[in-house]
Formats: structure tokens, C-alpha cells, sequence
């Protein structure tokens, strides 16, 4: 199959707590992904599969269906596991995937079931892999998750907690690793998100529609332009494009050594508990996604910016703390502790 | 998944309370399992997943929620009977379980009826499977824990009751424990393994501990005198049957144990109770009674258990949810000498009857009455072919649809549509060894045929007609049945289901809201619903049959209740001819003809009650209550409209 021509990220106008958002989940995959509100037309798939498109290859285990990292041997597969011991773990790269999750997808396609084919010709019991299984180390994309039926949510959750899916399920009893970022996308208007699966979501963004002329012009010429052709057109971003993977990259390796004051951990928990967030969620986010963000800026000191701009992409759908109760964050008030 | 790293147990923080609940899981699988509560993120999970390395060699089994009951209990081995034509038993996960520890995460979520399967072999220590052709029993001893979020609803009385023990996970408030907590995340994160090594010795020393008190524990030496105390801490906590005692000195049992001892003190005892009363203790109704409404509410606060009782029909409990659905007029924001003239409030309401007269401002916006509460609502729908009851959700439909969670398989009646194939090749498996092959390795017949059983755990939907008259508009009155209705939508917002609402007053009836999954938007909604002028409620009426009749349409497997708040006195007209009355019970008629399941709350009140709400309701098939008597109703429940 020829490989299907994606809209350039540099390309898109505006969104740029969006983008931010994206960018910081894949420079740190642990940060528990991201959940964009907003209308309908308004980039945010676009920008996602665009995304992983610049993304620099990672190494996965060759033939490894689960995409496992030869170097990370804490979250081998069964068969890499037997692999490893046998000494001869095949290494390969691959890009980052966006797996998608249609709403409509049924249980056994997510978690996987038995393999029916083998079972019938062989009378051999085998797992088949779902959704899941794909998704492990990529990018998985749920459009309006607030749709999803409940108990493919519960499976969703499940493994976003653990990192791994379990399976007992049809005949087969399996477990292997998925962690992966999750996207979700919502309209608000169309039904709530279930508090537990918000709670998951590391950080959240609201989208809108440009409302400025100009821009909104700007957004419709580079659409044309990229239809009428589309090689032309990413050709000409080539260089932003490049710029911005090899930030992106610099990043990767620069953010296992920020590190942060004791003082700014101090602001952070005092954060969290003045604003009566539940568990620790918060202030765990805000303060690695603070570090992802001075990672992203080239810095190895987080700063208190860092967290400013971190615990508005992380708090605001932390606030809510029982059903019917207005969410919003006062935001004076965290500028108030923050500065303290 | 075998090298999987998990955050050391002794590098917890804090939560010593869940951690010692833990330990004395692990010594002593006879306290009858371990739940343990809490809100989001404080870390339930990772606690209980932290356990590993301290039961090695035994192991945390993981019991997935959307589990088939092949799997849960056993069933035929397939690969067996295929290849080599014997009929063996394949174990489930309550078989495997045996000696281990089973561990379900958001127990409240798994179908109640797995749990209370799980939880009596649990008790009896035997599993029993009759399924596909094999006949098999076995015996299963292990230890159950369960995490849940009461924001998701919780588990009913009944099955609260089975676990030995309830622990509540604590949200730390402290910096510098918070600080820590982050810095070690944040540690493990990046290295897990130096995280794991620098507890290493914490971790050496807690398991030896631990394996000296399952040493211990056979040979624990139990006083007369404790069982005794034990009794008496039981019988003042208003226990109801003999399962606390048992619970309490199991629980003592291992107490002693890891502290190293071979007998029992009191102060086992007393620490036991934390952990096995809590959960199952019962009031006696004198003492109920002296409490005032705000102890009442911080209780309901601070026990999620207590909340939700949505399905404790006759439980013991029942004296309870009277106390809280105290009347609702003594309580809301006006002082009590208002209350005591309330009589002579109503006699100003009825003026409010006659157009001329009326004094009552045109627009109102009550605010809700947040401290009204009402009866469990239980939705009774009885058995039919679509629908049955149960399941933590309302209503559990099964559809032709592929649609929903695949629960079981079963013989199909006609034509298959949804095969299932594992169950179909269980089936056909111990026969192929008469069967002529066909090249494959296996030849199914069409008695092999079975086809799925699929659950979709759907919220009702629910349709809220208003009367926003003026005769609703005096203030408390618009504020309890405000308060009545936010009720039933917090109930909505855990079950999920699907709301809408209008509201009708002056010459007409308006849809404010949509049916949508929205709760929030429902509760924007009424509590900026004004209230005046006349009551046109036959319009009402008409608008609420037109939006479900439209619903069912579209989908056939709903069945959507409406919810009608009103004191009847319909006085504004449709057309001039008709008296609004009669028009009124007209509609309520076709409501009944087209079998909409309905609840009628009167919210009339006065000297003289026409009782016109209660003519409606009958007219309609619906279900009848008054909102002053809510109180003296231990549930609110609705029962299908059946129409002539």
C-alpha cells in the first residue's frame, strides 16, 4: 500500500494549546494523554495523525506484535521474554502509530479474542490481538470518547491504569503489555465524559474554531493549496517540519535529566491541596508535564512558568469534584499560591 | 508479563490503615476478603499491585471486568477435546485462584451477579461448574480484594456484607508527605529498578514477617473471654447476623499474628473492628432519630456505603433511608418559625388558583433544595423479552443487535446471528472423534450452533415535565420539588442515564432540554427554571407524549419513564370550548393507550386538595406519590405502564 500523504503539523493554523498539548505526550508518553474539547472541524485529528508522521522511528522487537521495546525488558511480551532468554531479539525501527478506536468497535475487537481460524484448522487455542495490542507504544486515538459504550470504556481504563491487558476472555487467558498515549476527542454538548475516565486523561485542552478573519483565510488557502497538491505543499515544510522532530527528539533525551527545586515541589503539592483536588494525580501531572515542558524548550531546570503553563493544560478537569458542581479553575488562585 | 516492575509496597506513603488491611489479607484468607474504597488517585491500585512481591510464590490474579463466565468458572478444555478427543476440565480463574489472591479492580463495576457468585464460593470454598458437557467440582481457597470509586455507585448491602473487611483509602493532605510521594513516582518512573532495589531490605523484612505469622496462625490460642468481647462489639454495632463475629476474630487472629503472637488480645480485637464493623454496622432506629439533619448528611458523606441502596429492597437498611427522606419541608433554607405557618402559606398558594386573584409574583427561580432527599428509586419493570432487571446500571437490555458485552452463549432458538464461536467449538469438541473429518480439525454439525448472549448496560431515559405554573411558585415549594427532581438526577448522572426536560406554564409547554446523556445540562436547566403563571397542562402532557413517542420510534429497545411533577390544577386552555381538566385526563389517556411508563409526583398542598394529580395519574397507568409523603416511602417504585 502506498503510503497515504499526511497534512504537515507545521502547517496548521493556530491551536497552539492543542499542539502543545500533542507534542508534550509524545516527548513523554507517561504524562497519560490528552482529552480535546471542542466543536467538530477544528483540526483535531488532522493534527494528531499529522503528528506521528514527524515523529522520529523508535526501536520495536522485529515481527513483535505488540511493538515491544528491545531495550525496555521490564515490559517485554511473553515471547520476547522467551526471546530475550534465548539471546536473539531481532531489532527493527517503526514510526509512531495513531490507532484508532471507532466508537462502534465491538469488545473483542479491542481486547482481543480467540483465534478462530486456528482453533477450527488446528484445534490449537490462540490469542488473537485487538485493538489494544496495536496501540501498545503508539498513539491511541478515540473520536468523541464521550459516545464510547461503557464497558469498552472500563476495558479502556483498565489497561491506561495498568499498562497492560488482561485477558480472560472466549477460551484464551492472556496478558500483554499496552501502554500507549491516549487522544480522546469530545464535544461537550453531546453528553458527559464519566468522571473516571476524565480523571485518567493527564492533561486536557478546549478547542475552538479561529474566529480572527485573517486566520481563518489562512486556514482555508493552505487547505486548498494541500489538496491541489499535496507533495508540493509538504515539501514547502519540510524544513519546519525537520526543525521541529529534531526539538522534538533533543527533548527526548534532555528530559530524564531536568530536575526541579524543592521549593517549586513545595508550590505544586501546596497546589494541589488548596484547590482539593482528588488523590495525587494532579500534582504528579502538573509537575512532569512542567519538566516535559522545559525539556521542550531546551532546559534541563524546570521553572515556574513551566508550571504556570503546565497546570493550565492539567488542572482545569480536575476541578469537578462531585456531579452538578460548576468546574472551573480559579485561575487567580493558582497564581496566588504559585507566586506565594 | 512476567518481568513487569511494580512500585515496592514499602515505598508507599502513608495509607497505613490500607496497608495493614492488606497484610492481614495476605496472613489469613479466612477474614472473607478486603475492600477498599477512596476517591480517585490515592493510589488503591498501585497499593494492592504492590502486594506481589511480598506473596511470592503465591500470585495477585487479576479478574478483568468484562471477564466471559467460561473463564471466571471453568468450562470444557478445548484444545483437548479437539485434538485428542477427551472431555477434560479446563480451570477457570476461580480455580486457579485456589491458594493465591484474586484481585478485582472497580469491583463495583463487574456485573453484581458475577460478584455474588465469586463471593459465595468465595465463603464455601468449593467451585461447582455444570457447563458444556462437563460435570466438575472443585475445591478454591483464596483471598478476595476489591478497590472501588463510590462515585460510581457502590455495591448493596447484601454484598458489602460478604467482605470480612472495608478500608478507605486516604486522601494525604499533608506537603511534605505529598512532596514524597511525588519524588518516588517520579523515581520509579524513570528507574524503577533502583526504586525497587532501595527498599529491597524493607521488603525482605515485611515478608518475613509475614510468612512468621502465617506460621503462627494455625497454632493462635483464642480466649473464651475474647469471644465474648468479639460478641459484644458485634451486638453494639447492631450487626445484623453472625458473619461480623466470625470476620472480627479472623481479622484479631491475624492481627496478633504479624505482631508475632500466638494469642488474641483485646487490642486485636479493637483494631480488628476498624476494619470489620465499620461497613455492616446498623443503627438502632431510637438513636437515628435524635440526629440532626446535618449529622445525617455528613454521615451520608463520609460512608459511601451508606449512600446508594439502590438495590436493598428489604434490607436492613430500610429504616435508614426513611430517617434521611425525613419531611421534606423541615428542611430547607427557611427558619422554622416560617414553617410552623406554613398551613396558612398554603391558603395564599390556592388563590394562586384563580387567574384574578393572582398575587403571586410572574417570575420566580427557586433554588434548588439541595437537602431534600428522597426513597431509593427502583425501577420495577418486571420481566419481559427485551428487558430484565438488575446489573449496578437501571436496566440490562438484551438486543439482536451485535451490540454490548458478550456474557455468555447459549442454544439458540431458530436462526444464529451473533455465532459465538468459542462456544460453539466447546461444544462441538468432544464429539469429533465420531464425526468424519473434513480436513480441518474440526467438523461442526448444526447442534453445535451457539450464539452469543450480549448484556448493554444502558441508563433509562428519563423525561421531566415541569408545571412551572404560579401555583408551583411559592418559593419553598418550586425549592423541594427543585430539590426532589435534583434527586433523581444525581441518581441519573451514577446510572448514566439519559435525561430531558420541559417545563410548561402560561399558554404553553416548551422542551428545555433535549433527551442527551447530559446530567450536568439538566441541572443547569432546573435550576434556572422559572415558575408563574397559569398551568396549561395538557400541552405539557402533549409535548411529553410527542418527544417519547418520537424516542421509541427511533429506537426500539427504549423504554423511557416519564416523570411528571405537578399538583394538577391545570387552568389554562387549549382551545376555548374545552375544559383544561378534561383535557388534561384526555392526553394522560393516550399516554396510557401508548403504554409510557410514568411517575406522577403531586406536588399539591392546602386545605383543600382537589386530588386532580392523582385523577391524572390514574388516567395515565402511572405510578402516584406525593411529595410531602415521600418521606413515609422506603422506595419510589415504578412499575411498567401496561396500559388497558
Amino acid at each position: 500500500m502506498k503510503r497515504v500523504a499526511v497534512y504537515p503539523f507545521t502547517a496548521i493554523v493556530g491551536q497552539e494549546v492543542m499542539k502543545l498539548a500533542l507534542i508534550l505526550n509524545v516527548i513523554n508518553p507517561a504524562l497519560g494523554g490528552v482529552l480535546i474539547k471542542g466543536e467538530k472541524g477544528t483540526a483535531k485529528s488532522t493534527a494528531v495523525r499529522a503528528l506521528a508522521e514527524l515523529l522520529p522511528a523508535m526501536n520495536i522487537v522485529a515481527g513483535c506484535k505488540y511493538h515491544c521495546d528491545p531495550f525496555d525488558s521490564n515490559h517485554y511480551c511473553d515471547e520476547c521474554t522467551e526471546l530475550a532468554l534465548k539471546g536473539e531479539l531481532p531489532n527493527t525501527t517503526a514510526k509512531m502509530k495513531v490507532v484508532e478506536l471507532p466508537v462502534s468497535a465491538t469488545e473483542d475487537r479491542v481486547v482481543g479474542t480467540l483465534d478462530i481460524e486456528q482453533a477450527i484448522k488446528k484445534g490449537e487455542k490462540k490469542f488473537e490481538p485487538g485493538i489494544l495490542a496495536l496501540a501498545n507504544r503508539n498513539i491511541l486515538y478515540v473520536d468523541e470518547i464521550n459516545l464510547l459504550d461503557d464497558h469498552v470504556v472500563d476495558v479502556l481504563l483498565d489497561a491506561a491504569a495498568m499498562g497492560v491487558n488482561t485477558v480472560e476472555r472466549e477460551g484464551v487467558s492472556y496478558s500483554h503489555p499496552a501502554k500507549f498515549v491516549l487522544v480522546g476527542t469530545m464535544n461537550p454538548e453531546e453528553g458527559d465524559i464519566r468522571p473516571q475516565l476524565l480523571d485518567r486523561f493527564g492533561l486536557s485542552v478546549v478547542v475552538t474554531g479561529e474566529h480572527e478573519p485573517a486566520k481563518r483565510v489562512e486556514v482555508i488557502k493552505r487547505r486548498l493549496a494541500y489538496e491541489l497538491d499535496a507533495d508540493s505543499f509538504i515539501a514547502r515544510y519540510e524544513e519546519e517540519q525537520k526543525a521541529l522532530a529534531e526539538k522534538i527528539t533533543v527533548a527526548q533525551k534532555l528530559l530524564p535529566e531536568v530536575t526541579f527545586s524543592d521549593e517549586l515541589l513545595t508550590k505544586v503539592a501546596q497546589l494541589a491541596i488548596e484547590l482539593g483536588v482528588d488523590g495525587h494525580r494532579a500534582d504528579i501531572t502538573v509537575i512532569k508535564t512542567a519538566m516535559t515542558v522545559a525539556a521542550y524548550e531546551g532546559r534541563k531546570e524546570t521553572s515556574l512558568e513551566d508550571v504556570k503553563t503546565a497546570a493550565k493544560l492539567v488542572l482545569p478537569h480536575r476541578m469537578r469534584r462531585r456531579p452538578f458542581e460548576e468546574g472551573t479553575l480559579d485561575w487567580d488562585k493558582v497564581e496566588s499560591i504559585l507566586m506565594a | 508479563m512476567r518481568n513487569y516492575a511494580y512500585y515496592p509496597f514499602t515505598a508507599i506513603v502513608g495509607q497505613e490503615q490500607v496497608k495493614q488491611a492488606l497484610c492481614i489479607a495476605m496472613v489469613n484468607p479466612k477474614v472473607g476478603g478486603l475492600l477498599i474504597g477512596g476517591r480517585p488517585g490515592t493510589g488503591k491500585s498501585v497499593i494492592v499491585r504492590s502486594i506481589r512481591e511480598l506473596l511470592n510464590p503465591r500470585k495477585l490474579l487479576n479478574l478483568p471486568l468484562n471477564i466471559t463466565e467460561d473463564m471466571l468458572f471453568g468450562s470444557i478444555d478445548m484444545e483437548k477435546a479437539l485434538r485428542f478427543g477427551v472431555k477434560q476440565f479446563s480451570q477457570g480463574l476461580l480455580g486457579k485462584a485456589n491458594g493465591q489472591i484474586l484481585y478485582i479492580d472497580d469491583i463495583n463495576l463487574l456485573r453484581p451477579e458475577l460478584l455474588s457468585s465469586i463471593v459465595n464460593i468465595q465463603a464455601e470454598g468449593i467451585n461447582r461448574v455444570e457447563r458444556e458437557s462437563v460435570s466438575y467440582e472443585e475445591q478454591t481457597v483464596f483471598s478476595l480484594i476489591g478497590t472501588m470509586n463510590a462515585d460510581n455507585g457502590t455495591l448493596s448491602n447484601q454484598l458489602l456484607d460478604r467482605f470480612g473487611m472495608y478500608v478507605e483509602s486516604e486522601n494525604i493532605q499533608d506537603v511534605e508527605q505529598r512532596k514524597e510521594i511525588i519524588r518516588r513516582t517520579l523515581e520509579f518512573q524513570i528507574n524503577p529498578a533502583r526504586l525497587i532495589d532501595s527498599y529491597s531490605q524493607e521488603t525482605t523484612e515485611l515478608k518475613q514477617k509475614l510468612t512468621k505469622a502465617v506460621e503462627i496462625l494455625p497454632r493462635m490460642q483464642l480466649s473464651e473471654a475474647m469471644l465474648i468481647l468479639a460478641a459484644q462489639m458485634c451486638a453494639q454495632a447492631f450487626c445484623a447476623g453472625h458473619r461480623a463475629e466470625l470476620f472480627l476474630l479472623e481479622t484479631a487472629k491475624a492481627i496478633a499474628a504479624i505482631a508475632g503472637r500466638c494469642f488474641v488480645l483485646p487490642k486485636d480485637l479493637e483494631a480488628a473492628a476498624v476494619y470489620v464493623l465499620p461497613h455492616r454496622m446498623r443503627k438502632p432506629p431510637e438513636e437515628a432519630q435524635e440526629e440532626t439533619p446535618d449529622e445525617k448528611q455528613n454521615n451520608e458523606e463520609n460512608n459511601p456505603q451508606e449512600q446508594d441502596n439502590s438495590e436493598d429492597v428489604d434490607g436492613n437498611s430500610d429504616d435508614e433511608i426513611q430517617e434521611n427522606a425525613a419531611p421534606p419541608l423541615d428542611m430547607p433554607n427557611n427558619t422554622s418559625s416560617e414553617d410552623s405557618s406554613s398551613e396558612g402559606e398554603s391558603k395564599d398558594n390556592d388563590t394562586n388558583e384563580f387567574p384574578s386573584n393572582n398575587k403571586a409574583p410572574e417570575e420566580l427561580i427557586a433554588a434548588i433544595n439541595n437537602s431534600f432527599k428522597i426513597p431509593n428509586l427502583v425501577l420495577d419493570l418486571g420481566k419481559s423479552s427485551q428487558i430484565k432487571r438488575g446489573s449496578g446500571k437501571r436496566s440490562i437490555t438484551r438486543t439482536d443487535l451485535k451490540q454490548g458485552r458478550y456474557v455468555r452463549a447459549e442454544q439458540p432458538q431458530g436462526k444464529v446471528e451473533d455465532l459465538a464461536f468459542d462456544a460453539t467449538i466447546r461444544a462441538a469438541a468432544p464429539f469429533q472423534s465420531l464425526r468424519p473429518s473434513n480436513g480441518c480439525a474440526l467438523t461442526l454439525y448444526n447442534e453445535d450452533l451457539r450464539q452469543k448472549v450480549r448484556e448493554k448496560r444502558i441508563g433509562n431515559t428519563f423525561l421531566f415535565a415541569v408545571d412551572a405554573s404560579g401555583s408551583m411558585g411559592a418559593r419553598e415549594r418550586m425549592g423541594a420539588v427543585k430539590g426532589a427532581i435534583h434527586c433523581m438526577l444525581q441518581e441519573a448522572y451514577q446510572k448514566r442515564d439519559r435525561v430531558g426536560m420541559l417545563a410548561f406554564r402560561r399558554d404553553k409547554a416548551e422542551m428545555l432540554l433535549p433527551i442527551t446523556r447530559s446530567v450536568d445540562l439538566a441541572q443547569r436547566c432546573l435550576s434556572q427554571m422559572p415558575t408563574g403563571g397559569k398551568t396549561p397542562l395538557a400541552e405539557g402532557l402533549a409535548l411529553a407524549y410527542s418527544t417519547l413517542d418520537r424516542l421509541v420510534r427511533a429506537d426500539q429497545n427504549l423504554e423511557p419513564i416519564l416523570i411528571l411533577v405537578t399538583d394538577g390544577r391545570a387552568n389554562s386552555k387549549l382551545n376555548d370550548n374545552e375544559n383544561p381538566v378534561e383535557a388534561a385526563i384526555k392526553m394522560a389517556q393516550y399516554i396510557r393507550k401508548a403504554k409510557i411508563t410514568a411517575l406522577v409526583l403531586d406536588t399539591e398542598k392546602g386545605y383543600v386538595k382537589l386530588g386532580l394529580a392523582k385523577t391524572i395519574a390514574r388516567e395515565m397507568g402511572a405510578n402516584y406519590y406525593h411529595i410531602d409523603k415521600l418521606s413515609q416511602e422506603n422506595i419510589l417504585r415504578i412499575v411498567r405502564n401496561i396500559g388497558d
